[in-house]
């Protein structure tokens, strides 16, 4: 009784772990090119993305798990540059609390004139048909043209999408906080 | 062959998990908010069912009764993983949108109730066939529901636009209650059409 069914748990192990080591390339490598070619999204013209990262000093931060979680937020800035190397602008990745859990945006900022070029929802678990709606271009296109000085406020500089508050919101203020902390970061270093 | 025949059919109308047994209702209400998220829902589910109601019907005399269940689910839960890495490493976009129940596959009482009440008893390829009906049962009930809670909802079947941008569509119908009272009303009319079966 207990042999079979531990030769069926080892068996269903190796299985798996054959499994996972041939999509787990595979999987990395599509969420790499899925953020790259979103960048080409938010930032036209642009055919080669450089990464910009901070180091460990930099980010304050000492201790290795806290500067993890940073990392993944918005230490990561894409510079997204043409085909004769001069660079379009950047982009980057914030982060809000929606409806239904974090909403992920990736927003792209003009290098010349420091707005606004294109947001994009890159993940979300909102409700579909309501909160869905910020992937519209009519809610995303509020954003073009925005400088870090402005509010970015719900109710102030951008609508709403009625019904959707909370998620309208949640991308609100990831931009913000991202485009806050990409500032920081990326006019800091120069 | 007749009763191959039998056993395929069985799950498309007959003993239909969703409309007629009323089981694997979970998946059932929460991924059919689009036609093509309860279809790939209903694909995914049908491949796991007949990989493992497959090898659930070979290994029925090595697995001791006592221990059928954990051997069972262990069996289950392989396929499903499989499932999950495999749409997560090609079809990463419809993995975006099913995410949370692919792993959830593995508690689906209609895999395991076929595992138990068939696969466990029959041949081989009767497992098979049972499977690949049940499956397809099952992908056909939610494809039918999450068609019509996406037009009624977002206006659109399969991502088509059908009605007009900006035309009243029933937000509702998107969320929960819209699941419960489209399949109740679904589940209503296929019984009046099984006693209309019946009677004639």
């Amino acid at each position: 009784m207990v042999i079979v069914l531990s030769v069926i748990a080892m068996i269903s192990a190796g299985i798996l772990a054959q499994v996972y080591s041939i999509t787990s390339v595979i999987i990395e490598e599509n969420q790499a090119r899925a953020l790259e070619s979103s960048v080409f999204q938010v930032l036209p013209g642009t055919t080669k993305v450089n990464i910009i990262r901070r180091s460990a000093d930099e980010l304050g931060v000492d201790d290795p798990k806290e500067m993890r979680e940073q990392e993944q937020t918005t230490s990561l800035i894409y510079e997204g540059v043409d085909d004769a190397d001069r660079v379009i602008g950047y982009a980057f990745v914030g982060e809000g609390n929606g409806y239904g859990g974090s909403v992920r945006v990736l927003v792209g900022v003009e290098e010349a004139s420091d707005e606004i070029l294109n947001v994009k929802v890159l993940e979300h678990t909102e409700t579909p048909g309501l909160g869905s709606k910020i992937e519209d271009e009519s809610f995303r296109k509020q954003f073009v043209g925005k400088k870090v000085e402005d509010p970015l406020k719900l109710g102030q500089d951008i609508d709403s999408i009625s019904g959707a508050t909370v998620s309208s919101r949640a991308v609100t203020e990831a931009v913000r906080q991202g485009f806050d902390d990409a500032t920081a970061i990326y006019r800091g270093g120069k | 062959m007749a009763s191959l025949w039998k056993d395929f059919v069985r799950g498309l109308w007959e003993e239909n998990p969703t409309f007629r047994i009323l089981i694997g209702l979970c998946p059932t209400l929460a991924v059919t908010t689009s036609a093509i998220n309860g279809m790939s829902m209903g694909l995914a589910t049908a491949f796991v069912l007949i990989c493992s109601s497959a090898l659930i019907s070979l290994l029925k005399r090595l697995i001791p009764d006592k221990v059928r269940i954990p051997a069972y689910i262990i069996v289950i839960a392989t396929f499903v993983t499989i499932v999950d890495l495999f749409m997560n490493a090609y079809l990463p976009e419809l993995h975006q949108v099913l995410g949370l129940f692919i792993p959830l596959i593995v508690v689906n009482c209609i895999v395991l109730g076929r595992a138990e009440a068939f696969a466990s008893k029959n041949t081989v390829i009767a497992s098979v066939f049972d499977g690949l009906g049940m499956g397809l049962g099952f992908t056909w009930a939610l494809t039918l529901l999450g068609s019509i809670r996406e037009i009624l909802g977002a206006g659109s079947v399969f991502g088509y636009r059908l009605l007009p941008e900006g035309a009243t569509t029933f937000g509702i119908m998107s969320l929960p209650p819209g699941g419960f009272i489209t399949l109740g009303i679904l589940i209503a009319v296929m019984n009046m059409i099984a006693n209309r079966q019946k009677a004639s």
